[in-house]
């Protein structure tokens, strides 16, 4: 289901609000582990994204959630094979094309 | 003879890089820091069929962006001192994010020669890879490797020398990305203008120059603007860089690291051969016990316990040895030499200022140790991962972890190492407390210190103090953090992207190298600026000497105990006159030291009452030695031991006089207005200002001037063992001390670094006084309480 969006990202390639992708995806903080799914879109700001993008979070890439670390928080992923922590805000800046689903 | 061939190392961290490098290299290393910046640079030689090769590590990185430091490092090094050969070592089991890397180093022109290492894993996790085509694809050698057993070393090196005779013009052709019509047509038309403007590029491609502009890339672009008349390639760079945007609807560098992973991805799919397995990875099996929400932070503790145990148990006969070897060489010294001013420099400031410190060798390399262990594994990584969100609390960040660890997280570390560490970090505000509160932590040279009074007052608790003492210097380096974020550093937190590695098995020859690097540092610390320290300091305690007017009572009170001593009639039929005394006290010391003394007629009457000497200060009857002694031998032997210690007390009076005398005294004695709340003499006070150079010189001068002060030099026992019996000191104030050294002042070389990597001396300031004045309000709350409560104060 995607959620909705109200604030304006300033780095979101989209111009504006209507076209805001964040509204067209799933953040991938709502995967529980063990389920996986697809990017669709980074949000966040440029160096963000492209420093994910280096770390292999490109456009149609599977993501798996492994587990949350003991606090919830950060989250820990299986991408292009290799595992990865990020914190639950910048898993959220990070959309899926859809909602988790059981790897 | 052919030149020397440079070959640099490049990769992705945790690729086996290192371990590459120390199977090339083996011992002919030598480690230094990059020109201008701290981050370490490794450099090393070997000879391969009579080809000498330099071998130069570049930090690890995921990338060449000029996202961290580490990157512009590896980058700049590639662009201004182009190697002959790069490899770039490529986890076979993570190989499409590690060719990432690769790409980036083919564009830039360099002679790429790839070692496709840990293929053995790679193969356990069914990845299949076809080494030709893979190799065709990029357009590059490609020669699998596993470091760790020395497999493909050689045709490694036989590849790159291979490589470094191709003409560089082949590599640059083999322009391997196409990045579509709309984006090769703007990167046409820089190229054009780069042409056009005939500027020198210093040996760069100008096909990587191209793709830099029209990225953005901000290094390139001060490069450029620095030769000047560039604008018209700078306002075309812009244009493009619109132009693709608006096509793209997003921006051209994230344009370019999509199509980068796409022609990954593409050569992937043609080389290597996914076998479908359903076993989970050994690592993340691993990971469920070890980061398991309920075992995992259990675990940790644990496995920082064990650190404790290990570093201190597991040191100890080695500790011990160490400190027997300096006292027998102090011994030597003063056996070798006739009493004076040589004579004590040697032993007071030298000997015993830095074999106090080089004594704690073992235990530093035990925990050096450890922490490799715990890097070289994987874990400490997880611990990052489980702890982060509690730093998060601090306004700290899961790579302050790193730093804070380094800077002696663990006990042991060091905050010049920790704070270079924080160079990772890109939020400057977190970087900045976390280099502000690295210091805190429980660096190496602060374990001499515990060490000593622990040793002293908490001989039964060690390891539980120690567990202690990490925990509080946690406790307050975050209390410190969360204060200076809530004031001085408000703002808020920056992303945390951090790879958990597989779990792996250290090679001994990896976790040696970096024992032995580390500690060598710890070494050549104490060699240098403690040796100096502790000369000066050794000055500071000896000058002015005691002026005769002021000896003079003290050697009236000294000549009339003598007098009354040799008066004693039991005492005249043994010792009859001065000199024999004197004799008999050169008889004993003699005797003591172990060499057979030769007294002539003496002899056999001295040996008497020597033995009935010793035999009463060991508490034992003048009959337990077998023999039955004169009564009068006995009875001298009585009025010799008052004597004794009538003299002692004189003699050590005299000596704190001096002391009190000299430069550091009166320094010391100045200070005590203000220590004097905290408990601490004008003795501490010398220390605790010898530290501002370095915290293991507290030891060290602790040692130096206690050993002033002791008069019987051929009975000293260890420092510790001094402290204890030393009037004034209880385990109260030795926990107010470790408190107040855990906390003030850094030492002289971490204020270099933090002046360094902060950019300003308001930083640095901050630094000493915000730490003292803790320090101060600590150490108070400590000894009020502790006194009020009486606790350890017996």
């Amino acid at each position: 289901m995607p959620l909705p969006h109200t604030e304006k990202c300033a780095n979101c390639p989209a111009l504006d609000d209507e076209n805001c992708l964040a509204n067209q995806g799933v953040k991938l903080s709502s995967y529980r582990p063990g389920q996986k799914g697809t990017i669709f879109q980074i949000c966040g700001d440029p160096d963000f994204r492209r420093r994910m993008m280096e770390m292999g979070f490109v456009r149609g890439t599977e993501v798996m959630v492994v587990k949350y670390a003991p606090l919830s928080d950060p989250i820990e992923f299986i991408v292009k094979g290799y595992h990865l922590t990020l914190r639950r805000d910048q898993a959220s800046d990070i959309l899926m094309s859809e909602p988790g689903q059981a790897a | 003879m052919r030149r020397t061939l440079t070959v640099a190392l490049s990769g992705n961290p945790n690729a086996g890089k290192t371990t590459i490098f120390n199977a090339i290299t083996g011992a002919r290393q030598h480690v230094g820091n990059w020109p201008g910046v701290t981050v370490e640079k490794k450099e090393g030689t070997t000879t391969y069929n009579g080809q000498k090769i330099h071998v130069v590590d570049l930090p690890g990185t995921y990338s060449l962006t000029a996202y961290s430091l580490e990157e512009i490092i590896a980058r700049k090094f590639i662009v201004e001192s182009p190697p002959d050969v790069v490899i770039d070592v490529v986890d076979a089991s993570n190989l499409e994010r590690n060719l990432y890397l690769a790409v980036q180093l083919l564009e830039m022109g360099a002679k790429v020669v790839i070692a496709l290492n840990m293929i053995d894993v790679a193969q356990g996790r069914g990845i299949k890879i076809d080494v030709p085509k893979l190799s065709e694809l990029l357009g590059v050698p490609v020669v699998s490797t596993n470091g760790k057993k020395g497999i493909g070393l050689d045709e490694l090196l036989q590849t790159a020398i291979a490589a470094s005779d191709a003409p560089q013009d082949d590599y640059r052709k083999r322009s391997f990305i196409r990045y579509g019509a709309e984006v090769e047509e703007e990167l046409e038309i820089i190229e054009g203008s780069l042409a056009a403007s005939s500027v020198n590029l210093d040996g760069l491609s100008s096909r990587w120059v191209a793709l830099k502009l029209v990225e953005g890339d901000t290094e390139i672009t001060e490069r450029l603007s620095a030769k000047g008349g560039l604008d018209g390639l700078f306002k075309q760079a812009e244009a493009s860089r619109a132009h693709l945007t608006d096509i793209f609807e997003d921006t051209p560098e994230i344009i370019l690291t999509d199509a980068r992973y796409g022609f990954i991805s593409g050569a992937m799919k043609r080389s290597v051969h996914l076998e479908a397995t359903d076993r989970v990875h050994l690592s993340q099996t691993i990971d469920t016990v070890l980061t398991n929400r309920l075992l995992g932070p259990v675990i940790l503790l644990s496995v920082l316990y064990l650190v404790y145990m290990f570093t201190f148990q597991g040191s100890e006969p080695l500790v011990k040895l160490f400190e027997a070897g300096f006292k027998s060489l102090g011994n030597l010294v003063e056996n070798a030499l006739p009493e004076g001013l040589f004579r004590s420099l040697l032993v007071s400031g030298v000997i015993h200022g830095v074999g106090g410190v080089l004594g704690f060798t073992p235990l530093i390399a035990f925990m050096f140790l450890a922490i490799a262990i715990l890097e070289d594994t994987g874990y400490m990584a997880r611990i990052a991962f489980m702890l982060d969100r509690v730093l998060r609390g601090f306004g700290l960040h899961g790579a302050s972890m790193l730093a804070l660890m380094v800077s002696g997280g663990l006990a042991g570390g060091c905050a010049v190492p920790g704070i270079m560490a924080t160079r990772t970090m890109k939020e400057p505000k977190e970087r900045l407390v976390t280099i502000l509160v690295a210091p805190l932590m429980n660096c190496g040279a602060k374990l001499p210190v515990y060490a000593l009074l622990i040793g002293a007052f908490f001989p039964d608790k060690k390891a539980q103090i120690m567990f202690l003492l990490t925990f509080v210097s946690w406790g307050m380096a975050l209390l410190a953090a969360k204060v200076i974020r809530a004031t001085v550093l408000s703002g808020p937190s920056a992303p945390f992207v951090l790879e958990l590695p597989p779990y792996r098995v250290p090679t001994a020859k990896g976790l040696l190298i970096h024992t032995w690097e580390r500690t060598w540092m710890y070494i050549k610390k104490a060699g240098t600026v403690i040796l100096a320290v502790s000369i000066v300091l050794w000055a500071m305690m000896t000058f002015p000497s005691l002026s005769p007017e002021a000896a003079k009572p003290f050697d009236e009170k000294v000549a009339t105990l003598t007098a009354d001593f040799l008066k004693d009639p039991a005492v005249r039929q043994v010792l009859p006159s001065e000199e024999a005394l004197g004799e008999f006290e050169r008889f004993r010391e003699r005797l003591t030291r172990g060499t057979e003394p030769e007294f002539g007629a003496n002899s056999p009457l001295f040996g008497e009452l020597a033995l009935v000497v010793d035999s009463q200060s060991a508490g034992l009857s003048p009959e337990s030695t077998g023999k039955k002694p004169r009564p009068e031998i006995v009875q001298a032997a009585e009025a010799y031991q008052a004597f004794r210690t009538a003299k002692s007390t004189v003699e050590s009076e005299k000596q704190m006089a001096h002391l009190r005398n000299t430069i550091g005294g009166r320094i010391g004695i100045w200070l005590e207005r203000v220590t004097g709340p905290l408990g601490f003499d004008w003795r501490t006070n010398v220390a605790l200002v010898g530290g501002f150079v370095a915290k293991e010189v507290v030891v060290a001068t602790l040692g130096t001037a206690y050993s002033l002060g002791e008069v019987d030099t051929h009975q000293s026992e260890g420092l510790s063992e001094r402290l204890r019996h030393e009037p004034g000191w209880t385990p109260l104030l030795a926990f107010t001390l470790i408190m107040f050294v855990m906390l003030y002042n850094p030492c002289f070389t971490t204020l270099v670094v933090i002046r360094r990597e902060s950019g300003k001396w308001r930083w640095t300031v901050f630094a000493m006084v915000y730490t003292t004045v803790f320090a101060y309000l600590v150490a108070l709350l400590v000894h009020t309480v502790g006194s009020i409560l009486r606790i350890g104060v017996a």
